[in-house]
């Protein structure tokens, strides 16, 4: 009980205190919001630690945070080698195949007209399928190592990316065009200078989507046959070994490397686009 | 017509390569079989026979209209052996899980925008949220929704569903309601509009065609919940379930039919969502 | 049938007697594996006992050990090694009855990829199944001195998933088969029988206890649950036997039962035949001499043992005893 009222005192005080920096001078700066954002994460861990407690939930159905930190402490070697599997092996391979296949497409259908009527709905079409269920295909074609799981990362990203990419290079002011045609530029240079440039905020808009989805992909084709390494093997048979702490430190390693894929790209973004308002401070 | 030309032109691009790749794909067994049979096969007497494999590794286009045309009609819609029955029992959660996502979405995004502080400390946890594999949490969400006492297995998947599908409702709502621009809330102001009056006069309005953008993704997000949820936790029926129950059985075809009922689903609803989205601009009075 | 039912609830209520509920979670999804307990609610031998039985299916992700821990059942069923496991992770579970008496795993390996003995494993790529059911397959590599870690001279170990692709696909040399469902799969496939080798666990010497029925051991302390689990384990077995003489009526109760509508009656009806060939010869009591079978097969030396100390009050036939009665 002690460890309910205890939590719950803990994120009243931490909300109060975070009210305050929020409307703090201080909450403004850059600091101020991490560490807004830090401690309303603290707040959750201290809110689940204190449930768990509290509650005497048993820790083969939810260990506490305090539980799965020293796990991940002491199983670092297998944690790496499922991060390189997964995550590098498996889907940020599948990520730049498939975003480089989106982008290459994208630029090839670019002069027909007809071939975009033709693959703009249909890609807008495939993006919004599920195509989570055609993991267990691709691991059937592909042979249960990396390579089904990149090749399912690819399919899932490419679509996203190719609308995007495709109304991206579409999305260019008059004013401009009219400019570089009074250049006489040529069809190379006005694609250069003007439309990839401006289709950059999209195309990263859709590597953003595609990021998270990659991770899905890469993790849930794993359920359907792999090698003894990788997260999604983890997951999967450290549930049925009711190995629950080791289950939570891969989902945390699985959430800090989704977060660093994306903060990357933003950060990637944020310098290729500075141009762009968005990006204005 | 000149609309449906290049779409229907890349259609029969697509079938012909998949004709071919079934042939390709599907002939590796065929020189196989023959093999252990102490036999040889002219490619002529291959083709037929990669036409109607019981487990081919890709079913040419009729083998799978086949069998979703039989998945769909051979039996009362009502059967659980129906594809239509099954393909309600996905639609019921992602239904679910979309309703609750709007819900969590829109009530999220009300406090953001109203609360300093809740933008500060929730909106970073929120994207964050989404780069957690949520394949990696069902099974958890699974164990904890019985542990404390819920039975219903549509829940698990209700909130696997709308984990998914809240994301692009908050952010876009986020977007909508900071819409107006100062002169308007200046305006408003100058009236000596209550805070509950700004948000009900100016920003909710404001706020509603970002809300209906966001309603498509959303939507899509919430199937691909629901059959995540389907595929390994319960197996007990939906469309994932019997994506898993054809791959585990060896009977692709049945695979194969609930991934092209997933696709039609998915169509539906997003064409659904479309057509309230287009009626809701109209009665605005947005130029169509 | 109907009629049948209603006449059981209506003797249970003259008597007076308020039905139990009990909860039993499966450990895959309904197949004719599991035929006993659902001819056993089929039939009405449940209602009999007075006894209102839920019967949850499992699935590739759903631990039965996990399952009852959470309390979303009374009784699971399990493997011995995944339940023994979970008794040294501080899960008490007790063998209460065990419906199978041996075990229907094996390897079934493709001829042409040379294998003829264990020995020939050796530097091949092995299909074996997670999820809890790996423990008989690493017991018996350490007993065959055979490294899982990928190392040169051992074998490789793939994480197969729920089907007989990798074999047919030449992906692995050999798969993990149940006799009652996978290897008919390769069968049906069109791989003839004299291109296959199989290696059964049994025959091996390495088996383990397949399903059995495990219950926590605190509850085992009530009486009134004792009572109920008495009663559950003769109807249970009831449904077994009938199962066992009825194969083919069996298997269409099983597939009365698929929710998904997937399954096809070709498939149960056969894996029916198999399974009653390792139900045979268990009138439900734990045979102590299996038991220590697979103990010893668990500890057995090699580098990561799946237990690390023989285990104490895993089984007991408390229940069993008074349910044969």
């Amino acid at each position: 009980m002690s460890w309910l009222i205890g939590a719950t005192l803990f994120w009243l005080a931490a909300w109060a205190l975070n009210v305050r920096l929020a409307a703090s001078r201080f909450g403004a700066t850059r600091a101020g919001r991490i560490t807004v954002a830090a401690l309303f994460g603290i707040t959750l861990l201290v809110l689940w630690e204190g449930l768990v407690r509290g509650f005497a939930v048993s820790p083969i159905i939810l260990p506490g945070p305090s539980v799965i930190g020293p796990k991940i402490a002491s199983s670092l070697p297998i944690l790496w080698a499922d991060f390189v599997q997964t995550v590098i092996k498996g889907a940020l391979t599948g990520f730049a195949i498939g975003a480089l296949a989106a982008f290459a497409a994208a630029i090839a259908i670019d002069r027909s007209p007809f071939l975009q009527k033709g693959l703009l709905p249909i890609g807008n079409f495939v993006s919004a399928l599920p195509i989570v269920g055609l993991a267990p295909v691709l691991v059937m074609w592909f042979g249960f190592d990396w390579q089904s799981k990149a090749a399912v990362v690819v399919v899932m990203v490419f679509f996203p990316l190719l609308v995007n990419m495709v109304a991206g290079l579409q999305a260019t002011d008059r004013l401009h065009r009219d400019l570089m045609a009074t250049y006489s530029a040529t069809y190379t240079q006005r694609l250069l200078k003007l439309r990839l440039p401006a289709a950059m905020p999209f195309f990263f808009n859709g590597l953003k989507i595609a990021a998270t989805l990659a991770l899905i992909g890469a993790i849930v084709a794993e359920f359907f046959g792999s090698p003894i390494v990788g997260m999604g093997f983890r997951i999967s048979t450290e549930v049925g070994k009711l190995g629950l702490d080791m289950v939570w430190a891969t989902i945390a390693v699985a959430a800090l490397s989704g977060s660093a894929l994306y903060g990357l790209i933003a950060l990637i973004e944020s310098r290729v686009t500075f141009w762009h308002p968005s990006q204005r401070k | 017509m000149t609309r449906a030309m290049p779409v229907l032109t890349v259609l029969g691009a697509i079938f012909a390569l998949w004709y071919l790749a079934a042939i390709w794909m599907n002939a590796t067994w065929v020189y196989d079989q023959a093999q252990r049979a102490g036999t040889t096969v002219t490619l002529a007497q291959v083709i037929p026979q990669t036409m109607a494999q019981a487990r081919p590794l890709l079913p040419p286009p009729h083998q799978v209209a086949a069998e979703l045309w039989k998945g769909v009609t051979a039996q009362a819609i009502t059967s659980k052996r129906s594809l239509v029955y099954h393909g309600y029992v996905t639609f019921r959660g992602t239904m679910m899980g979309f309703a609750l996502g709007i819900v969590l979405g829109v009530a999220l995004a009300m406090a953001i925008v109203r609360f300093r502080v809740m933008e500060l400390s929730v909106m970073p946890w929120a994207i964050i949220s989404q780069t957690i594999p949520i394949v990696a949490l069902a099974p958890m969400i699974l164990t904890v929704s019985n542990q404390i006492g819920i039975d219903n297995r549509e829940v698990p998947k209700a909130i696997i569903s709308a984990y998914l599908s809240f994301f692009p409702v908050l952010v876009s709502m986020v977007k909508g309601l900071r819409s107006p621009d100062h002169m308007q809330l200046d305006l408003l102001s100058t009236y000596g509009a209550s805070d509950g009056q700004t948000f009900r006069k100016l920003r909710l309005p404001a706020s509603l065609p970002y809300f209906f953008a966001s309603l498509k993704v959303a939507i899509a997000a919430a199937l691909i919940g629901t059959i995540v949820g389907e595929l390994p936790t319960g197996a007990i029926e939906g469309l994932g379930a019997r994506m898993l129950i054809g791959s585990q059985f060896g009977e692709p075809l049945i695979m194969w039919a609930a991934l092209f009922a997933a696709a039609i689903l998915a169509g539906g609803l997003i064409l659904i969502v479309g057509l309230i989205e287009r009626m809701a601009q109209a009665r605005m009075g947005v130029p169509a | 049938m109907k009629k049948y039912l209603t006449a059981a609830a209506l003797a249970t209520f003259a008597t007076g007697a308020q039905a139990q509920d009990v909860t039993l979670q499966l450990k895959w999804v309904t197949q004719a594996q599991f035929a006993g307990y659902y001819v056993a609610q089929a039939k009405g031998f449940y209602e009999e006992e007075g006894l209102n039985v839920t019967i949850k299916p499992g699935g590739p992700d759903i631990a039965p050990t996990q399952v009852i821990a959470g309390g979303g059942a009374d009784v699971v069923v399990e493997w011995m090694p995944a339940a023994l496991a979970a008794r040294e992770k501080g899960l008490p579970l007790v063998n209460i009855a065990q419906p199978f008496k041996s075990s229907g795993m094996m390897l079934t390996c493709l001829a042409e990829s040379g294998i003829t003995t264990p020995a020939d494993f050796a530097d091949k790529t092995l299909g074996v199944w997670f999820f809890g059911n790996e423990y008989p397959f690493l017991s018996w590599m350490s007993q065959l001195n055979l490294k899982t870690d990928g190392s040169a001279g051992g074998v490789t170990v793939l994480k197969q998933g729920f089907n007989v692709d990798p074999l047919l696909q030449k992906q692995a040399a050999c798969i993990s088969t149940m006799t009652y469902n996978e290897y008919w799969q390769v069968i049906d496939a069109g791989i003839a029988e004299s291109d296959l080798i199989t290696f059964k666990y049994q025959d091996q010497g390495v088996a383990t206890m397949e399903d059995g029925l495990y219950v926590l051991e605190e509850n085992l302390a009530d009486p009134a649950f004792e009572e109920k689990m008495v009663k559950f384990v003769r109807a249970s077995m009831k449904g077994w036997k009938y199962a066992e003489e009825n194969a083919d009526e069996a298997a269409m109760i099983v597939l009365e039962n698929d929710e998904t509508g997937a399954q096809t009656e070709s498939h149960q009806k056969r894996m029916m035949s198999e399974v009653a060939k390792l139900t045979a010869g268990s009138n439900g009591a734990l045979d102590p001499a299996d038991y220590e079978r697979t103990v010893a097969s668990l500890l057995s030396p090699g580098s990561d043992p799946v237990i690390s100390k023989a285990p104490e009050g895993a089984w007991t036939h408390a229940i069993s005893d008074k349910a044969l009665q």
